[in-house]
């Protein structure tokens, strides 16, 4: 059984936010959410500035907080490692979006919690999710963590540097940031943000 | 400086309809309890006490279900259709749906009164444990920490005996003036379990109206008159209070 998981190298993404296009064309995504974002901040102190695009999304952890709280079985992780919800069992308690550490899942307006599914209707069909076949500087990787050659697990091997997020709560990320730029001097301002 | 092409799904997820519930619900918890005590003790009061527990039991209900997006899919079902013990909401619901029935068979009659009785005692406890802990499941979340878990059952205990006292009670006071100042005591304390960052936005978004409510439950042992409201106020506002504003993430991403 594979074990699906993405790498996105933050020294590659240049902020243009075609992945999230993508996503919101290929799931239907309504106005106003989001399965994929881009948070763009400025990293280091003068002179060693960077400006860090860093996409984010349902990271599909390994130990997912959001689906033991679901009281109907909605919020269920594959034998894939995906994290899926099923809107008919959904009863949008919101107990899920409390316990998600990333703020990736959202109440859909038809009434049922959403996220981010790595395309799992595309991967059924052994294609790629929507954003790493759009993200034109290829700084998307996806694959099965468990085969070595896949090229998920060949990006983290040859990666100068891998970060998951909020790895303190344990809930152990399938998405890998590479090559972030150092979180030395990383400025905690607040969020400026554009819908 | 951050800034997004498109949006986190931060913010509130829970709205005032949502804070109506952890108030009733606790009342509703409060008040199971004390019926399922007044069953026990063969009270005279017994039966005045089921009809309140079933019919807030019932207004919450109808306030979850009103406030559902998910009113009119009925997905609601699969809450009693699958079992999800590492769910605090799956256990509230059972909780509240076993509570009415022992409840209403009590009020009509109907079966073994002791036995119902301990069964609305036990399901009334879970009632009035899951909200609490549906709050501190959340690690993730630094204001909904260990302490919800006991500060949610006290508040409930206090909104039940509050009503009692309403009602004119007189066993009422004594145990709703010793539950209030241990409800009051955890609150008191809670800023301190904090840590820096979480204890900022505690103070910055509602320090104030935590104050306020701290100082209006203090009423409740001035006055006898007062106590039942201060006491109500106090801790329906603290537990609104807490859910509203530990919906922050902190600035942990
Ligand atoms: S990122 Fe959030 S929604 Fe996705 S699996 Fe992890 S906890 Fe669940
Ligand atoms: S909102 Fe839906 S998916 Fe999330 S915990 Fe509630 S029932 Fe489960």
């Amino acid at each position: 059984m594979p074990r699906y998981a993405m790498a996105i190298d933050l020294s590659l993404c240049v902020g243009c936010a075609a992945c999230a296009v993508a996503c919101k064309m290929e799931n239907e995504v309504p106005p106003g959410v989001y399965n994929l974002w881009i948070r763009e901040r400025e990293v280091g102190t003068y002179p060693d500035l960077w400006v860090e695009f860093r996409p984010e999304q349902c990271l599909h952890c390994e130990n997912p907080p959001c689906v033991p709280v679901c009281p109907t079985g909605a919020s269920y992780q594959t034998e894939e490692g995906l994290v899926l919800v099923d809107p008919r069992k959904c009863i949008a308690c919101g107990a899920c979006i409390a316990a998600c550490p990333y703020d990736a899942r959202y109440l859909h307006p038809a009434g049922h919690v959403s996220k981010c599914t790595f395309c799992a209707h595309r991967i059924a069909q052994g294609r790629l999710p929507a954003c790493v076949e759009t993200c034109p500087t290829l700084c998307r990787t996806f694959g099965d963590l468990d085969d070595p050659e896949s090229p998920v697990s060949k990006a983290l091997k040859e990666a100068g540097r891998m970060d998951v997020l909020r790895p303190e709560l344990g809930t152990r990320p399938k998405l890998f940031y590479l090559n972030a730029p150092s979180k030395k001097g990383l400025t905690r301002e607040k969020e400026v943000r554009h819908d | 400086m951050t800034e997004f092409y498109g949006l986190p799904n931060a913010g509130e997820f829970w709205h005032w309809t949502n804070l109506l519930h952890f108030i009733l619900v606790g009342l509703a918890g409060g008040m199971a309890l004390l019926t399922g005590l007044l069953h026990l003790k063969g009270h005279r009061e017994a039966r005045r006490y089921t009809l309140w527990t079933l019919v807030l039991i019932a207004l919450d209900l109808f306030v979850l279900w009103a406030e559902s997006p998910a009113r009119f899919r009925f997905t609601h079902v699969w809450l009693f259709l699958t079992f999800h013990p590492a769910s605090p909401i799956w256990w509230g619901s059972w909780g509240l749906a076993l509570s009415f029935v022992s409840a209403g068979l009590l009020y009509l009659g109907k079966g073994p009164g002791r036995p119902l009785a301990l069964a609305l005692l036990a399901f009334s406890l879970v009632a009035l444990a899951y909200p609490g802990m549906a709050l501190a499941v959340n690690l993730n979340r630094p204001l909904w920490n260990a302490l919800m878990a006991g500060l949610f059952p006290l508040t409930a205990l206090v909104l039940g005996l509050g009503v009692a006292a309403l009602l004119k009670s007189p066993w009422a006071l004594y145990p709703l003036r010793v539950l209030l100042g241990a409800s009051l005591l955890l609150a008191f304390l809670y800023p301190l379990t904090l840590p820096l960052e979480a204890r900022g936005h505690l103070w910055e978004e509602s320090g104030v109206l935590y104050g306020l409510f701290l100082a209006l439950g203090l009423g409740a042992f001035w006055k006898e008159g007062l106590a039942p409201w201060a006491a109500l106020l106090a801790a329906a506002g603290l537990r609104a209070l807490l859910v509203a504003v530990g919906q922050w993430q902190g600035l942990g991403l």
